[in-house]
C-alpha cells in the first residue's frame, strides 16, 4: 500500500467516522487506527525506512522530555509482559492467583509489577500512617510499632525467592497447562529490605517456653500461619521494601513476612501481628490447605520448605525456535535449602546430560539463571533441565515424586519438567515415562 | 489535645534532639516507651528493650486484635450459638456460596461429605472429611466469613455457625448449643491422619549418560503449543484498543464475585430474565440499593457488596455496565 492510498484510507475512516455517535465513533476510529497501523507496517516491509541505508524517522526528531512520565512504564513494545490468570482455578478473582510472564524476563530479580499475585481477600489499601505491627504473646515487652518505628531498627536486604507451593500442582497428573508462565509462573524473585524478626524478637524478649510465632495479615481474610521458632531466630525478614522502592500493594504494601526458601503462603503481607506462643495454632492455611495428602490418606502438615527445582524458560511454549541454528537453552533453578550447585541440561528426553553454565550470580534461596550453547538441526526434541543444590539433592523425575507422593498432595512439586520441540519450532508442554 | 501532643513533640525534637512520637494515632491511654533503666532482660540474656521503639501495648489492645484459636480452645471467647440458630443464619449468609448442604456452588468451597474419600482417585477434602480440628473451624468462619463481610459476626453468630457446619457433616446432634467449653473437646474423625514432613523423601541421582532407554520414552501427555505470540501480542493490543465501559473494571474485580455466577440470587449481567422486573425500578433505583444494600426477595446484596472502598459513583458505574451488559 502506497502513502497515498495510506492517507486516502486514514482520511475516509475518520471522515465517515463523523456521522457515528461519541460511543461508535471513538470505536470506529480506533479499529480504524488499527488497520491503519496494519498498513503502515506492511507499508514498511516494503520500504524499511528504519534501516540502513535509510535513516529511521527517531533519529531525525526529538523525543519527549524529563519527567514526562514522572514514574516510568516499561516500553509501549512490551505490553504483553503480563500478569495472567487461568479463569477456571478459582471461583472470583478477589481469592484467587495470577502468574508471573517467566518467558519474558530476564536476570534474577523479578520487576515488582509482574510478581504473581495471590490474594485469599482481595489487595487492601493500607496507609503506612496508619499500620501497626503488634508483637505480643510469650514475650518480656509487648508492643506496637508504627512503620516509622520499623523502618528505624537495623536494616538489612537480600535477594531470595517466593513461590507458591501450589506452583506447578495443576501437573501432578499430567500436563495441563499450555505456557510456562502457567506451568511455573507461581515464582519470583525479588530483593527485599526490612529488618530481622530476630531483631525485633529479641527487643521484645522472649520468655521461656516460646516455640511458635504467629503471623497475621490486616487484609480482609487476616490470614495467619504458624512459624516454628528457628525459622524466626535463623533468616525471617519482616520486610517493607521490594527492589529499591516500598513493597507494592500487592506484595503487602506497606509491611510482610519473607521465609526465604520456604512456601510463599508463610510470608504473610499486609503483616499486622506477630503471636509467640509454645505450640502451633492449626489455622485454616495449615490444615484445611497447604497440608499435603498422601495415597494413604494421610497428610503432611507443615510442609515449609520449597525443594529444589528448575526449568527451561527458553525455549518454551511462548519462545518457539525459528529455524534451525545454534541456540542457548536457558532457564531457571532455585532451592529453598541453599545455593545451586549445578544445572544439566538433556534435550533427548533424559537419555544423556551436559552441564549447563551459571549466568547470574549464585545466591542462596534465589533464582540462578543458567544456559547451554546447543546446535539444533531440526530434528524433534525433549528439553529438561535437572537442578542439584548445596544439599546434594538432585531434582526428581515425575515418576520418583509420584511413586512417593501419588497424585492428589497439590503442593510442592518440582519435577524435572519436559518441553517438546516440534521440527517447525513450536513447544509443548508434555510428560514422558 | 493530640495536636498539642504534637506540637510539643516537634518543639522538643527541635530543641533537644529526643524524637517524641506522636501519639496521635495511638490509643491516648498508652504509655511512653520503657527508658533504658526498665529493660527487661529475657531468658537468653537477650537485651530486651534495646531501641525502645514503639509503645507497651495494653491487654485491652491485644484483645481487640488477639482473634487465634489453638486446638486446645485457647482463644475461645465467651458465647453460645446452637445448630438451630446456625441453621438460620448459615441460609442467609453462607448457603448462597457453600450451598445449602454444604456441597459448594461453583468452585466455593465444599463444607461437608467425603467422608472415607481421602484415599480416592478425587478426594472430597471438608471440615468432616478432612480437618484435623473444631477450633480452626471456628477460627476461621470468625476472622474471614462471610466472604464480602469478614469479622461482621459476633461470637454467638459463629458458635451457632460452627455447630452447623459440624452438623452438616453429622458430627453432632441436632440439639447441640456450642460454646467455650465444648467446642474444643468435639474431636474431628482425621485428626489423627496429619503426620510431619519427612521430606528430602526421593533419592534421584546424577547420571549423564546412557541414563536410559530412548526406546521406551513414552509420552504420556501433551497440551497443545499456545498460538503464535506474534498473534497473542496482537490480541492483547486489540483488548486495549477497544472502548471499555468505565465500570467494567469495578465490575470485573468486585461485583462479578457474585454476579458472574448469580451467587445469593444476584443477577447475572446478560440474563434478561433477571434483569426485566429490575429495570422497572429505574436505574437511580438500582443504583441507590446497589450502594445501600438491600434484602430483596430473591437474595441479600451487603452495602456496596462488602467493598466499603468504592465511591459511589464507581458503583453506579459497574450497575451501568452490568445493564449495558443485558442489551447486549
Amino acid at each position: 500500500m502506497s502513502q497515498r492510498e495510506l492517507d486516502n484510507l486514514v482520511h475516509s475512516i475518520a471522515k465517515s467516522g463523523d456521522q457515528l455517535g461519541t460511543l461508535e465513533r471513538r470505536r470506529f476510529l480506533k479499529s480504524g487506527l488499527i488497520l491503519a497501523g496494519a498498513a503502515a507496517s506492511s507499508a514498511a516491509a516494503q520500504s524499511p525506512d528504519h534501516l540502513p541505508p535509510s535513516t529511521p524517522p527517531w533519529s531525525r526528531s526529538l523525543g519527549r522530555g524529563v519527567v514526562s512520565h514522572p514514574y516510568g512504564s516499561p516500553s509501549q513494545h512490551e505490553h504483553h509482559v503480563q500478569r495472567r490468570t487461568v479463569d477456571w482455578l478459582t471461583a472470583d478473582h478477589i481469592s484467587s492467583i495470577s502468574f508471573t510472564p517467566l518467558a519474558d524476563l530476564s536476570g534474577i530479580v523479578t520487576p515488582s509489577g509482574v510478581v504473581f499475585e495471590r490474594y485469599h481477600a482481595g489487595v487492601p489499601e493500607i496507609s503506612p500512617d496508619q499500620h501497626r505491627l503488634m508483637i505480643h504473646g510469650l514475650v518480656e515487652r509487648p508492643i506496637i510499632l508504627s512503620m516509622d518505628d520499623l523502618v528505624r531498627f537495623p536494616c538489612e536486604s537480600m535477594i531470595r525467592f517466593l513461590e507458591c507451593p501450589a506452583n506447578g500442582g495443576m501437573e501432578w497428573r499430567g500436563a495441563q497447562m499450555d505456557k510456562l508462565q502457567f506451568s511455573h509462573g507461581m515464582l519470583a524473585c525479588c530483593e527485599w529490605t526490612g529488618v530481622r524478626l530476630s531483631t525485633l524478637l529479641e527487643e521484645v524478649g522472649l520468655k521461656k517456653d516460646a516455640a511458635w510465632i504467629l503471623a497475621e495479615g490486616a487484609d480482609g481474610s487476616s490470614m495467619s500461619r504458624s512459624i516454628p521458632m528457628d525459622k524466626a531466630l535463623d533468616d525471617a525478614l519482616i520486610v517493607y521494601a521490594q527492589n529499591g522502592e516500598m513493597l507494592r500493594p500487592e506484595q503487602g504494601y506497606p509491611l510482610r513476612l519473607i521465609n526465604p526458601g520456604w512456601e510463599g503462603n508463610t510470608c504473610v503481607k499486609w503483616l499486622r501481628r506477630l503471636e509467640v506462643g509454645d505450640q502451633p495454632w492449626y489455622q485454616r492455611e495449615e490444615t484445611s490447605k497447604y497440608t499435603d495428602l498422601m495415597p494413604d490418606g494421610r497428610a503432611r502438615e507443615f510442609t515449609y520448605v520449597q525443594e529444589c527445582n528448575s526449568v527451561v524458560t527458553s525455549p518454551c511454549p511462548e519462545k518457539p525456535l525459528s529455524e534451525p541454528g545454534k541456540y542457548q537453552i536457558q532457564g531457571l533453578a532455585w532451592s529453598g535449602r541453599g545455593r545451586i550447585k549445578a544445572v544439566d541440561v538433556s534435550v533427548d528426553g533424559g537419555v544423556s546430560w551436559r552441564q549447563a553454565r551459571f549466568t547470574s550470580e549464585v545466591l542462596p534461596k534465589a533464582l540462578t539463571r543458567f544456559a547451554l550453547e546447543w546446535s539444533w538441526d531440526g530434528s524433534p526434541a525433549l528439553i529438561q533441565s535437572r537442578a542439584i543444590d548445596e544439599t546434594g539433592y538432585v531434582q526428581p523425575t515425575y515418576g520418583q515424586l509420584r511413586q512417593v507422593r501419588g497424585s492428589n498432595s497439590i503442593y510442592h512439586k518440582n519435577a524435572i519438567h519436559t518441553w517438546r520441540l516440534s521440527p517447525n519450532g513450536a513447544v509443548s508442554n508434555v510428560q514422558i515415562s | 489535645m493530640c495536636r498539642s501532643l504534637n506540637l510539643l513533640g516537634r518543639w522538643l525534637l527541635s530543641l533537644t534532639g529526643v524524637l517524641i512520637l506522636s501519639a496521635c494515632a495511638q490509643n491516648e491511654l498508652t504509655q511512653p516507651s520503657l527508658s533504658a533503666g526498665d529493660r527487661i532482660i529475657g531468658y537468653s540474656g537477650q537485651r530486651v528493650g534495646l531501641y525502645g521503639y514503639g509503645h507497651p501495648i495494653s491487654a485491652t489492645e491485644i484483645a481487640g486484635w488477639d482473634i487465634d484459636i489453638r486446638p486446645d480452645g485457647v482463644g475461645l471467647p465467651p458465647g453460645n450459638g446452637s445448630v438451630e440458630q446456625g441453621e438460620w443464619l448459615y441460609e442467609e449468609q453462607c448457603a448462597e456460596c457453600h450451598g445449602s448442604f454444604g456441597e459448594g456452588v461453583g468452585r466455593y468451597p465444599v463444607l461437608a461429605g467425603g467422608e472415607g474419600s481421602l484415599q480416592d482417585a478425587r478426594p472430597s477434602k471438608t471440615v468432616g472429611s478432612y480437618w484435623p480440628y473444631t477450633t480452626t473451624l471456628f477460627d476461621y468462619i470468625r476472622r474471614t466469613m462471610p466472604f464480602t463481610q469478614p469479622q461482621s459476626l459476633s461470637d454467638d453468630e459463629t458458635y451457632a455457625l460452627t455447630a452447623y457446619v459440624l452438623y452438616l457433616n453429622d458430627l453432632v446432634d441436632d440439639d447441640l448449643v456450642l460454646n467455650q467449653h465444648n467446642l474444643a473437646t468435639i474431636t474431628l474423625p482425621n485428626q489423627a491422619n496429619f503426620i510431619p514432613d519427612p521430606r528430602p523423601d526421593v533419592a534421584n541421582i546424577r547420571c549423564m549418560s546412557n541414563c536410559r532407554d530412548p526406546a521406551a520414552i513414552r509420552i504420556h501427555s501433551e497440551v497443545a503449543p499456545p498460538p503464535d505470540p506474534v498473534v497473542l501480542t496482537a490480541q492483547v493490543q486489540d483488548q486495549s484498543s477497544t472502548p471499555v465501559h468505565p465500570g467494567r473494571e469495578h465490575y470485573e474485580l468486585f461485583c462479578s464475585v457474585c454476579h458472574k455466577q448469580g451467587v445469593g440470587g444476584a443477577p447475572i449481567p446478560g440474563n434478561a430474565a433477571h434483569w426485566q422486573a429490575r429495570m422497572q425500578r429505574g436505574l437511580p433505583d438500582l443504583v441507590s440499593n446497589a450502594i445501600n444494600g438491600i434484602v430483596g426477595d430473591t437474595g441479600v446484596m451487603p452495602p456496596k457488596g462488602g467493598f466499603m472502598q468504592l465511591t459511589d459513583a464507581e458503583v453506579a458505574a459497574a450497575v451501568e455496565y452490568m445493564l449495558g451488559e443485558r442489551r447486549d
